[in-house]
């Protein structure tokens, strides 16, 4: 048996006592209890994989004690398996019954008991989780009357990192030195481009804008003339909003449609031109694979939606859906929004999609890679940029393909003057190590999904593209866990 | 081989396959012998010299697949500046240089590429050197009092590898000065060491000047006219520019300065997968011969082909071409 303790908590030794050595030892010793009963295969144990997670989010789609087994590229299954143990949810009196029934599900044709599940297999990428992230943010509005709060009171800090006006003012400050030393060598562009990716209600726009103005007017350069400022958002609501509430700056606004996957795509006549790109909080909503590298092979972690027998009876007793009616309510809710689930009762409508939401877990399993199957490296990268990362990746690690970070990263690149920088605050992993130390997502964050987003991968892109990537921490709010990562042209 | 009017070149360096950038890699971790990849290289200049035949391209290059970048290929080589080797993993990253003592003059070993090139086409052909200017910016100086005599020093010691280069046999040269355009306040010495480089070189030589290539992109951005007047001074046949993917204003500086050149038209703009049209060539060609007459305008890339699919290389030269004889037919020729 090999225990992977996957969060450590250096506490030293006068502070409380944690609780995790206590647990490991429960986890071991049922484990082998349930050889000696003959409850788990002797022939398994050796080779059987114990995980010890700590999952800092209060709502995630893991269960106490789950149970990952393994197939081959085609969906055969092999021996290897996986038992992962959330210390954090887990209750010392229930572990022992939880790790029966995992042992249970080792076995490759276990189904869990009662459960009921929404989809088939599928990778991170393809799983319902995002219809229900787009869902959240095309009904944000009945969802935070439902919750008597708005989304920024879910966010650690209770507000957007974006609009801290101290980090607004160092990036202005940044922003005009950067063209002060392009006129001193006389190589200002006529046209001075900001792209700003996800903008909001144009909060930190507006403070920027306004902040420059002013920063200008008193050093006598007359920069602010030639702003133009690019809002880039996929919402035609939410950027008409924006603009709306920049209307003292119209001349400077250039609104921009555009995908947040391939901003090049929106604004190819902006190619090499913009000076200064921005996004906050946008890469870690963007779609992601797990990748798992065990013996030296790599899997994909694949994934499917369930209920538990628990859940399944909840739903039943407060909307009145039985087990055949959730499928079609489902469907109804992703396509319609919450209000077509129940007409004429937006607001049962509304619960329904929150406990839906609330309850769904899914199931892990691992599928083996086939060496160099490029359909799953992100778009515009190869194998060689995996190579890169897992050159420098721990032998044992389960770490993520931020393939929406990636994707959006490399088709922002060409849209980079030559002295220009794009900065990204975020919460990142800046280096494959981090991986073994704590758990990185995904989670849920009211309605909608956080993951860390993988920095080093970032990284590894960068340098083939030429770019230099560094991560500073954001030091603007004490505690914080965001970083805010450069991307300048390699000298 | 007689040349046409307004002949059709290459800047040098053809598309680099991703299977020979993995091979670059495996010899600098150690997978791969340097005769494996020698023979890889072999390979891959032959077939970018018939692409370019194949295109129509009447001055041919070996397409520099050699080379792993413009200036390891060279510090390698120069006598006198010493490279860590252990300094870079990935094979277009640049090696840490420095120079602690005067270079001495010696062979750079260029004079193979004249005699493969002979060997495998009967085509006009040209070899690239980069210049002293650039050099001068990747090498960490630890002798000479300042860049000026560092580059000055360099412009010697490449004079001797041009010399060999036209000994040789080497009838076309081109001198690749990318950083010109980063560094405008350096061009008085960068001009003065570029002067030493090809005096008494018995070849026609091109001062190739662009806004950088590097990983498919450029490295700055401006306007040629701080070129000008400096840039008169040079004591090279040809200067080659970049206008496809910036524009052709600046040619009107052609008609502004009574320049003594002839100009490289940069008509294919090489930091986009897109083909142009051959009409488009054309209209480009149409628009300098307003300002240059025929006579003295030679058509390539903006840059090299290095960082395109080898596809989309051969397409945009195929065009180039094909654009290019449309304008000959207009004059006749």
């Amino acid at each position: 048996m090999i225990v992977h303790i996957n969060h450590l908590s250096l506490k030293g030794k006068s502070a409380k006592k944690s609780p995790l050595g206590e647990l490991t030892s429960l986890v071991t010793g049922k484990l082998v209890d349930l050889v000696e009963d003959g409850q788990l295969d002797a022939r398994l144990a050796p080779s059987l994989r114990i995980h010890l997670d700590w999952i800092q989010y209060k709502t995630n789609f893991r269960d106490p004690v789950i149970v990952r087994r393994t197939t081959d590229a085609s969906g055969r299954s092999l021996a290897l398996a996986e038992v992962a143990i959330d210390l954090r949810q887990c209750q010392a009196e229930m572990l022992p019954q939880q790790l029966a029934d995992a042992a249970r599900l080792i076995s490759p044709n276990a189904v869990g008991d009662g459960r009921f599940y929404l989809t088939e297999y599928r990778p991170f990428r393809d799983c319902i989780i995002w219809d229900f992230n787009r869902l959240f943010w095309r009904h944000l509005g009945e969802w935070e009357a439902a919750s008597g709060r708005g989304f920024e009171a879910a966010l650690p800090s209770g507000s957007s990192d974006a609009n801290r006006p101290d980090a607004v003012k160092e990036s202005v400050e940044e922003f005009w030195s950067l063209l002060k030393d392009l006129e001193t060598k006389n190589q200002l562009p006529p046209e001075l481009p900001i792209l700003e990716i996800g903008v909001g209600a144009g909060t930190r726009a507006a403070a920027f804008i306004d902040l420059f103005q002013e920063y200008d007017a008193q050093r006598g350069t007359s920069y602010y003339d030639k702003l133009q400022f690019i809002l880039g958002d996929y919402s035609p609501d939410t950027l008409a909003r924006a603009c709306a509430s920049l209307g003292r700056h119209k001349s400077h606004i250039v609104p921009a449609p555009l995908d947040a996957l391939n901003p090049f795509k929106a604004l190819p006549q902006y190619r090499f031109k913009v000076l200064y790109v921005h996004l906050t909080n946008v890469y870690d909503n963007l779609p992601f694979d797990d990748l798992i590298r065990r013996d030296g092979k790599l899997y994909l972690v694949e994934v499917r939606a369930y209920f538990s027998a628990a859940s399944v009876a909840t739903l039943q007793a407060d909307f009145g859906l039985g087990p055949a009616d959730i499928p079609s309510a489902m469907k109804t809710l992703l396509a319609g929004g919450p209000h077509a689930v129940f007409p004429g009762d937006e607001e049962k409508g509304v619960a329904f999609w929150r406990a839906f939401w609330d309850c769904f877990k899914l199931e892990e399993r691992l599928r083996a890679l086939d060496d160099r199957d490029e359909s799953h490296v992100p778009p515009g990268l190869t194998w060689a940029h995996l190579q890169d990362l897992l050159d420098e990746a721990p032998e044992d690690v389960r770490f993520h393909i931020s393939r929406g970070a990636a994707e959006s990263f490399a088709n922002t690149l060409p849209l980079l003057h030559p002295r220009g920088y794009l900065q990204v605050q975020d919460i990142f992993v800046e280096d494959m190590d981090e991986y073994r130390k704590g758990f990185k997502g995904p989670g849920k964050l009211d309605g909608s999904l956080v993951v860390w987003v993988n920095g080093a991968l970032l990284r590894a892109v960068s340098a083939r593209a030429g770019y230099d990537v560094h991560f500073r921490p954001f030091t603007y709010r004490p505690g914080s866990k965001t970083s805010v990562m450069y991307t300048t042209q390699k000298p | 081989m007689k040349l046409p009017i307004l002949p059709t070149t290459v800047i040098g360096s053809y598309s680099m396959p991703e299977w020979l950038e993995r091979a670059k890699n495996d010899y600098l971790s150690r997978r791969l012998s340097r005769r494996d990849l020698d023979e890889m290289h072999d390979a891959v200049r032959k077939a970018a010299i018939k692409d370019q035949e194949a295109a129509g391209i009447d001055i041919v290059t070996d397409g520099e697949l050699q080379r792993d970048n413009m200036i390891d290929y060279f510090t390698e080589r120069l006598p006198g500046v010493n490279v860590d080797l252990g300094s870079k993993r990935f094979y277009y990253d640049f090696y840490e240089t420095q120079v602690r003592s005067k270079l001495a003059t010696g062979s750079l070993g260029l004079t193979e590429e004249v005699r493969f090139l002979r060997k495998y086409s009967d085509h006009p052909a040209k070899i690239s050197v980069s210049g002293p200017h650039t050099l001068v910016k990747r090498i960490r100086n630890n002798f000479y009092p300042g860049e000026p005599e560092f580059a000055l020093d360099l412009g010697r010691a490449l004079n001797f590898e041009l010399k060999e280069l036209a000994r040789a046999g080497a009838t076309e040269l081109q001198i690749d000065e990318p950083y010109y355009s980063g560094f405008p306040e350096d061009l008085p010495w960068a001009v003065k060491a570029i002067n030493a480089a090809v005096d008494g070189v018995d070849a026609h030589v091109t001062l190739h000047i662009c806004y950088g290539n590097r990983y498919g992109k450029p490295s700055f951005e401006g306007s040629y006219r701080y070129l000008f007047p400096t840039i008169l001074d040079a004591k090279v046949h040809a200067l080659s520019l970049e206008f496809a993917r910036r524009g052709e204003e600046d040619i009107q500086l052609f008609k502004e300065f009574k320049a003594p050149f002839m100009l490289g038209l940069g008509v294919i703009d090489v930091k986009t997968q897109e083909i142009e049209p051959p009409a488009l060539v054309a209209d480009r060609i149409r628009r300098a011969l307003e300002i240059v007459p025929a006579e003295r305008l030679v058509i390539n890339p903006d840059c090299g082909c290095v960082h395109l699919p080898r596809d989309v290389a051969f397409n945009k030269l195929a065009a180039m071409v094909e654009g290019t004889k449309m304008v000959r037919a207009e004059l006749g020729k």
